[in-house]
């Protein structure tokens, strides 16, 4: 049957919205309370690379015929040299963006710098960079921030793996058992809609203002992406794939260890990525309310006594720790992950 | 991974199973008050909290300050998730912008939401401007973001069609760059949404001054009354969840032409 | 080249079993029997028969294949014999026994490739010899072994991503057979495939499954394809899906057993099947077939 042609711009507009669609889907999942993630621009490229490869493996190699596979052979290994020269391409290439990413900060900091020299702001309010500097060198130099430091990070890490061990446990029994997920499903939900920082007066009163508060606090918060996570990777796996191992006569065991988990990684790692994010976030809330020592702590304490230089040091000491949290994760990412292509 | 062919669980079943855990709790809530089991300041019983909030709902004190929650969160929200997704727009179609802020926002994004009250409280007050601003910036990065990845994402092919149709700049956006990114940005705002109320909490919890949701609950800490800080509690699930049934709603109701 | 378990056909033409040549039935016994097998899917309240009455011989060392447009019920049969499904009335026997679960008697090639993405092509194949009572050496192998016998011997490190529709499937393929089953079950295995690729790896399939000896059932609604690999023909139609009729394949061979796709006794057949399955034939309505 025959259609009257759409107008472009209505033929495109649906185009647009399919395709979208599969976009929204997978981007649902991705993205969602991501709000913390850095994206892998960086990575774009090298992803280009490796597609690249993937065409050219496709382009030399479809014949059933097996005189054509030793030149198709030769040509990918070729590629692997093509994608080393991308990189350092792509470095030298990019002087220019790494400058321009520069300026910005750079004018943040003149204007810094201009204000504290000429008054603009009052020093309680905007101290001079020059001071922020020294008391940095000042904490390095007598050990207080490494002490602070490593307290917070030990609260962290306690933290975490108190709260993903429960999540992935929890995750897991719910995606394994559909009964356990409609009895433990809605209590789960329903704690996971108060914030996190809402549980702090209940539990204050009942466990105080020591460590079990932070350790509970924390845990928590990344209880519940962890075990979102988990349970969705679980679930989320192909039926597809489970066919194969179906298929296969995989036993339990086996259907878990060759198919289900390798699945679900992905899923479960974000889970964690953003369980621990969420875990720093709400340490240091924790410890700018109710601590005595601790990063969090020295901000407050700088606050209190208008020091707003302690402030700003300690802020980019937590900027500094986020960062690599993200960084050593984000590696840890890659390399679970090395069989995946960028699209 | 039966190999049965799975039937559909009946809905009373599903029903039946999500209240028994909480019928459980709440019995055992009950029983352990009434034989004495726990201490009244730690857990009171379930009479006394209903009792109280019935009270607390019937005097306008309670209402005010979830209204003044509420309005804060809102404010805050609609600033920072504007400012961010706009940001997220021109950082992801104008390369240059993206080069010159783009670094810097990426580093603004390592450092801890909260790790900026005290200088936040010290610029803007512990009053409302600090409060809104406080908001407003946990709402910023997420919908920066999506909607900067959203845009990054737009797939070659797209950007393709569009210079196979001659299309300009502002045709480009109006049919397939915008369109395109709509999902994304609804992710967004729906993180910003959440992230928006759970700093309103945080900035009540630290900026106490005015009414809020937040200050009856160091009210309630710091008299002891356990009931006052349960019904918050509830309270802010009830509202987390309204939020996120509201965001839900709206998203189906948005993308419900585009399911392919 | 090891020899193991790829038998001593090198010479597979010449010694061909008769039987593969078209006469159906006559000297052989069959292996897989379907008596009165019926399904039924309710979708959206509605009730859809997806398989009506179906009866179907299948005999040893031949080769099947079932064609028919979209929703006429072939997969849905392929699934039943695999046992990956258990709700359905009727029986399918396998030597004698009930068919209750699957095994790895039967070997399946997919539509879509299914490799795991996470393992190397080299492990995908070796995942499905994780039950088999062979030595690790013998297991490498034999992964070998099936890894040339479908040409990427080369790409054993390789990960699925990395490779084009045709390789992906032809490792497939390999994973299919390498527990050497009795029979290979094929569900549009080469459906995602370019026109090219998809011509050269029917030739492939010929090749390797007359190299093992293997009982194929291939589920296609390329008639071309069906008439090409088939002994036999399998024709079915949808609403119920149903057997509208079997044909045997007699058509003459080349020296080295390859049919010709352009002779005319090639060309009546498929046109026959077309036909039969309500294509081309100007006064014949133009049926829906979902």
């Amino acid at each position: 049957m025959a259609r009257a042609p759409l107008p472009v711009s209505l033929s495109l507009q649906r185009l647009v919205l399919q395709n979208s669609a599969a976009l929204a889907a997978d981007q649902h999942a991705a993205l969602l309370l991501s709000g913390f993630h850095p994206a892998p621009t960086g990575d774009a490229l090298i992803g280009d690379a490796l597609v690249n490869r993937q065409v050219q493996l496709e382009a030399w190699d479809d014949s059933g015929a097996r005189g054509h596979e030793a030149e198709g052979d030769q040509a990918a290994i070729g590629s692997l040299d093509r994608i080393n020269a991308a990189i350092s391409d792509w470095v030298g290439r990019n002087v220019g963006r790494v400058l321009l990413g520069l300026s910005f900060p750079l004018i943040l900091f003149i204007t810094w710098q201009a204000s504290s020299l000429y008054g603009w702001l009052p020093d309680q309010i905007l101290p001079a960079p020059s001071l922020v500097w020294q008391t940095l060198q000042e904490r390095i130099a007598d050990g207080s921030l490494w002490d602070d430091a490593s307290i917070s990070l030990l609260r962290v890490l306690r933290g975490f793996t108190l709260g993903a061990t429960a999540g992935l446990a929890l995750g897991g029994l719910m995606a394994a058992s559909r009964k356990l997920h409609d009895y433990l499903n809605p209590l789960f939900l329903a704690v996971s809609q108060v914030p996190t920082l809402g549980w702090v007066p209940l539990l204050i009163l009942l466990v105080g203002i020591d460590e079990g508060l932070k350790n509970i606090l924390v845990a928590l918060s990344v209880f519940i992406p962890v075990t979102l996570g988990t349970y969705q990777g679980i679930r989320d796996v192909p039926h597809g794939y489970r066919e194969v191992g179906q298929v296969l006569t995989f036993g339990r065991a086996q259907m878990l260890r060759i198919i289900i988990l390798p699945a679900a990684v992905p899923a479960i790692f974000t889970g964690l990525r953003e369980g621990l994010s969420n875990g720093w976030q709400t340490l240091v809330a924790v410890e700018l309310l109710a601590s005595t020592e601790g990063l969090g702590y020295q901000m407050s304490y700088g606050r209190q006594l208008f020091q707003l230089e302690l402030v700003i040091a300690t802020m980019l000491v937590i900027g500094l720790i986020g960062f690599v949290f993200d960084f050593l994760l984000g590696r840890i990412e890659n390399h679970l992950q090395r069989w995946k292509v960028a699209a | 991974m039966s190999m049965q062919a799975k039937t559909r669980r009946p809905r009373l079943t599903r029903i039946w199973r999500a209240a028994a855990l909480p019928l459980v709790l709440l019995a055992a809530w009950e029983a352990s008050t009434r034989l004495g089991l726990v201490d009244p300041h730690q857990l009171p019983p379930l009479e006394d909290v209903v009792a109280r909030g019935w009270s607390e709902s019937r005097n306008g004190d309670f209402l005010t300050a979830l209204a003044a929650s509420l309005g804060r969160d809102l404010a805050g929200f609609a600033i920072g998730a504007a400012i961010g997704t706009a940001s997220g727009l021109l950082l992801g179609f104008y390369r240059p912008a993206q080069s010159i802020l783009g670094p810097t926002l990426r580093v603004h994004r390592q450092i801890a939401l909260f790790a900026w009250v005290p200088l936040i409280a010290v610029w803007f007050g512990a009053g409302e401007p600090g409060k809104i601003a406080f908001i407003a910036l946990a709402a910023f990065q997420p919908s920066l973001i999506n909607t900067w990845r959203g845009v990054q994402e737009i797939p070659d092919r797209f950007h393709e069609l569009a210079a196979v149709l001659t299309f300009s700049r502002l045709d480009f956006l109006r049919f397939v760059g915008i369109p395109a990114i709509l999902p994304a940005i609804f992710t967004g705002l729906k993180a910003a949404l959440i992230y928006a109320w759970q700093a309103t909490i945080g900035a009540e919890l630290f900026m106490t001054i005015a009414p809020g949701i937040g200050g009856v609950m160091m009210q309630g800490r710091q008299l002891f009354q356990m009931d006052l800080v349960l019904l918050t509690i509830l309270l802010l699930g009830l509202v987390g969840a309204g939020f996120n049934t509201l965001a839900g709603l709206s998203e189906a109701l948005l993308l419900r032409r585009r399911t392919s | 080249m090891t020899d193991l378990h790829l038998g001593h056909h090198l010479h597979a033409v010449e010694n061909t079993p008769p039987s593969v040549e078209g006469v159906p039935g006559s000297d052989r016994h069959a292996i897989l029997s379907l008596s009165r097998v019926s399904k039924h899917f309710d979708v959206a309240g509605r009730r859809v028969q997806a398989l009506s009455d179906v009866s179907l011989d299948i005999q040893e060392g031949e080769f099947l294949s079932i064609v028919g447009a979209s929703g006429c019920g072939k997969s849905t049969l392929l699934r039943l014999i695999l046992g990956l499904d258990r709700d359905y009335q009727g029986e399918i026997l396998l030597d004698g026994q009930p068919v209750k679960k699957p095994g790895l008697d039967r070997g399946i090639v997919f539509q879509e490739h299914r490799l795991l993405p996470w393992l190397s092509v080299e492990a995908n194949v070796a995942v499905a010899l994780r039950r088999s009572k062979l030595s690790p050496r013998q297991k490498r192998d034999t992964v070998r072994a099936h890894l040339e016998l479908v040409g990427l011997e080369k790409f054993a490190e390789a990960y699925p991503a990395q490779l084009s529709g045709g390789m992906q499937q032809r490792v497939a393929i390999a994973r299919a057979l390498v527990n050497r089953p009795r029979f290979l079950l094929l569900d549009e295995p080469l459906g995602a495939l370019d026109a090219l690729t998809r011509l050269r790896l029917q030739d492939e399939l010929k090749r390797i499954i007359r190299h093992e000896g293997i009982t194929a059932l291939l589920v296609t609604h390329d008639v071309d394809e069906a008439v090409y690999l088939g002994d036999r023909i399998v024709i079915m139609q949808p609403h119920p899906g149903r057997i509208a009729g079997i044909l045997p394949v007699i058509l003459p061979r080349a020296v080295d057993g390859s049919r010709s796709r352009s002779d005319s006794a090639f060309l009546r057949l498929r046109d026959h099947v077309l036909g039969q399955l309500g294509v081309g034939q100007e006064d014949a309505p133009i049926r829906a077939a979902e």
